[in-house]
Order: C-alpha cells, then sequence, then structure tokens
C-alpha cells in the first residue's frame, strides 16, 4: 500500500469519526405523545362499520371534493386482470385474510392501481366487500402508485377507490362505468373465470 | 407479564386497540429519528419527518405484510419520507456560501471554531448527495449497517447500494484534504 493510499485511508477515518461523532441522542421526549395524538385524530377519521353501512345506502350524500378532482385528473390508473388458480406467495395479507374459505371455490386474483400522489392511503370498496374499504393498496416505494391484489370470484363487480378513507373515487381507468343513481359513477369490472 | 411482540402489538392496532401504538413509536423511535437526522440535518425537521412516518404507518398498518418485522416496515416508510423530504427541499447549504477554511496550525487555539467550521463543512457535503447516495452512505458508515441489511431494508440490491456509497464518497473526496 502506497503511503498516499494509507494518507487518504487515515484522512477518511477521521471524516468519518467526524460525522459520526454528530451523534443525534434519542428521539425527543414529546414525540411519542405528538405522534399519539395524531394517530388519535386519523383513527377517529375511519368511518366506523355503521357509518361505512350508512356511507354505502346513503352514497347520494357523497360528492367529489376539490381533493378528489385533483386526484381523479392527475390519476393514471390501469386495471390488469392477473388469475392464478393459487394465493400467489407475495400476496398482501388483505388479500390473505380476505380469501374464501371454500378452497373449491374458483378465485381471481384482481390487481387494481390508482396513481394517487398526494394520498397517504388508498383502499379499495365494492360490492365483493360490502362497500367496506378494508382491501389497503400499498406504495412501499412512495412514488404515488398504489397498488393491491383483491380475490375476486367470476362475474361482474363494481367498485370504487377510497382515498384518505374519506374521499370516494371512481376509478378513471376503468373501461366501463355505471351510474350508482345518486350521481356517482362506480367503475364496472367483469371477471373470467380462471383458465382451467 | 410478557411484553407484546411486535406481532401481537401489530395485530391489537388493527384490531381496534390504537393505544398500543405507542408500544411501537417507543420501540422505534430513537433508531427511527437516528436515521432521519442523518439525513435531513435538523433535529426539529428529523422530528417531523418521523412523526409522519409513524402516522403513516398507522394509517397503512393492515398492508404490513410481516407484522414480526414492523420496525423495518418502519424504517422503509421513514427512508421514504427522508428521501422526499430532500428532494422537495433546495439546498440550503452550499459549499460556496460558506468562508474559506482556515489553515489548522498545530495547537490552534481556536481549535472549537475551527470545529465548527468543518461540521458546516460536512453537513453541506452531504447535503450535495443524491438522497439515495447520502441514504447508503449514511446507512453502511454512519449506522454501521452490512450491505445485506440494507437491502432487506430498502429492497435494492447490494451492487446498487455500493454503487451509491462508492458514489457518496466521490461526492465527498473534495472533503478530504482538510482531513488530511
Amino acid at each position: 500500500m502506497s503511503e498516499e493510499t494509507r494518507d487518504e485511508d487515515a484522512a477518511w477515518e477521521r471524516l468519518l469519526t467526524a460525522l459520526r461523532e454528530d451523534v443525534p441522542g434519542p428521539a425527543p421526549a414529546w414525540l411519542e405523545g405528538s405522534v399519539m395524538s395524531a394517530v388519535r385524530e386519523s383513527a377517529a377519521r375511519r368511518p366506523s362499520a355503521l357509518r361505512r353501512a350508512g356511507a354505502w345506502l346513503l352514497r347520494p350524500s357523497l360528492s367529489l371534493s376539490p381533493l378528489t378532482a385533483g386526484l381523479a385528473a392527475a390519476a393514471l390508473a390501469a386495471l390488469l386482470l392477473v388469475p392464478w388458480r393459487d394465493e400467489p406467495a407475495e400476496a398482501p395479507a388483505a388479500v390473505v385474510a380476505a380469501r374464501p374459505a371454500g378452497a373449491a371455490e374458483p378465485v381471481v386474483y384482481v390487481q387494481f392501481v390508482l396513481e394517487a400522489p398526494a394520498a397517504r392511503s388508498v383502499a379499495v370498496a365494492g360490492d365483493f366487500n360490502e362497500w367496506d374499504a378494508r382491501h389497503v393498496l400499498e406504495d412501499p416505494d412512495a412514488d404515488g402508485v398504489w397498488t393491491g391484489r383483491v380475490p375476486l370470484r367470476p362475474g361482474v363487480h363494481q367498485y370504487m377507490f377510497v382515498v384518505d378513507g374519506t374521499e370516494w373515487i371512481t376509478d378513471p381507468g376503468a373501461e366501463r362505468w355505471t351510474d350508482d343513481g345518486f350521481g356517482n359513477r362506480n367503475a364496472v369490472l367483469a371477471v373470467a373465470p380462471p383458465a382451467a | 407479564m410478557e411484553p407484546l411482540t411486535d406481532a401481537q402489538a401489530v395485530r391489537a392496532v388493527l384490531a381496534g386497540q390504537h393505544e398500543l401504538y405507542a408500544l411501537l413509536v417507543r420501540r422505534y423511535q430513537d433508531v427511527l429519528f437516528a436515521h432521519a437526522f442523518r439525513m435531513v440535518g435538523a433535529r426539529d425537521e428529523a422530528a417531523d419527518v418521523v412523526q409522519r412516518a409513524f402516522v403513516r404507518g398507522f394509517d397503512r398498518l393492515a398492508s404490513c405484510r410481516e407484522p414480526e418485522r414492523v420496525g423495518g416496515w418502519l424504517f422503509r416508510i421513514l427512508a421514504n419520507e427522508c428521501r422526499d423530504r430532500l428532494r422537495a427541499r433546495k439546498a440550503e447549504l452550499s459549499l460556496e456560501t460558506l468562508p474559506p477554511l482556515r489553515d489548522r496550525a498545530a495547537g490552534d487555539p481556536d481549535e472549537d471554531a475551527h470545529v465548527g467550521e468543518l461540521r458546516a463543512r460536512l453537513d453541506a457535503a452531504l447535503g450535495q448527495l443524491d438522497p439515495e447516495q447520502r441514504e447508503a452512505f449514511v446507512m453502511k458508515h454512519l449506522e454501521g449497517r452490512s450491505y445485506e441489511e440494507m437491502a432487506s431494508l430498502l429492497g435494492a440490491t447490494v451492487g446498487a447500494l455500493k454503487m451509491r456509497v462508492h458514489r457518496a464518497r466521490e461526492g465527498l473526496q473534495h472533503l478530504l484534504e482538510v482531513y488530511r
């Protein structure tokens, strides 16, 4: 090893030592309380099961807010049909939990995609889950594209996306819609049986 | 009574016992805060980023596929938040805005001032790195993590991470002169 290389290595060590000495210490004492306060607020915004049922029955009261309109305008959505005979190895927990008990029943895993860069959460609600937004989409690389697979029985289904737990939006990438009779549109999805 | 495991806490929170989320906050806030501090460079901003990550984690907890590894999952959310924060802000510090570094003579009586100047230079130099390079450098050299652990946490390949660290070191090369 040359003298120059040794000098450089030693300089690196001194530089790294200086950086490591700038220790942040523990998190501020107020952080936990602040987080939990925000968590309680977030939990309070989630509709209860009763209110969710009411939201479905009283869908005419739902309307698109400016936020929703902005999201919809920015949205680039695609719906892919991805049939599997069996559950995929990387299935999200929500999919596992929602899988029908009857193993013999054919199930098709449908991948839902919504681009919503400003969203903090995205879920899909439809007639397949009693319009309960329990199927949560994920955005693990935080690029604003939320995806999630949901097991559906073959047939025709209607659904909407639920952004941040409160904003119901129509999938802008759906190929078919149907008026729900109350001024909103549900996306319509036809799921073919898995190939034999 | 045995403390709840991470997986038990996650399931309890998802079942509606939201206050148990505080258990996860207490368990991981220090390590997340340390990472955020080294990424964004200021305690207040680091605390804000950590809070956002925890709340985002709570909102999306149902999508945590491996509740027994919720700590790594939260770290990944935090890492995303840190990178977003760095991308969103313009570099407030740049090397050009700093005064020239004085020569340090042996026995310099103004050692503290010299150390302060060095620190400002380090902060500025780190601020010039791409967020991904800074992240890899911080995790490898300041947090002492292995490449395998980094790959597992960040979902990147070991090769890509080694390249980021290499680029980061290149980006900091000009600092070496003052440490010779």
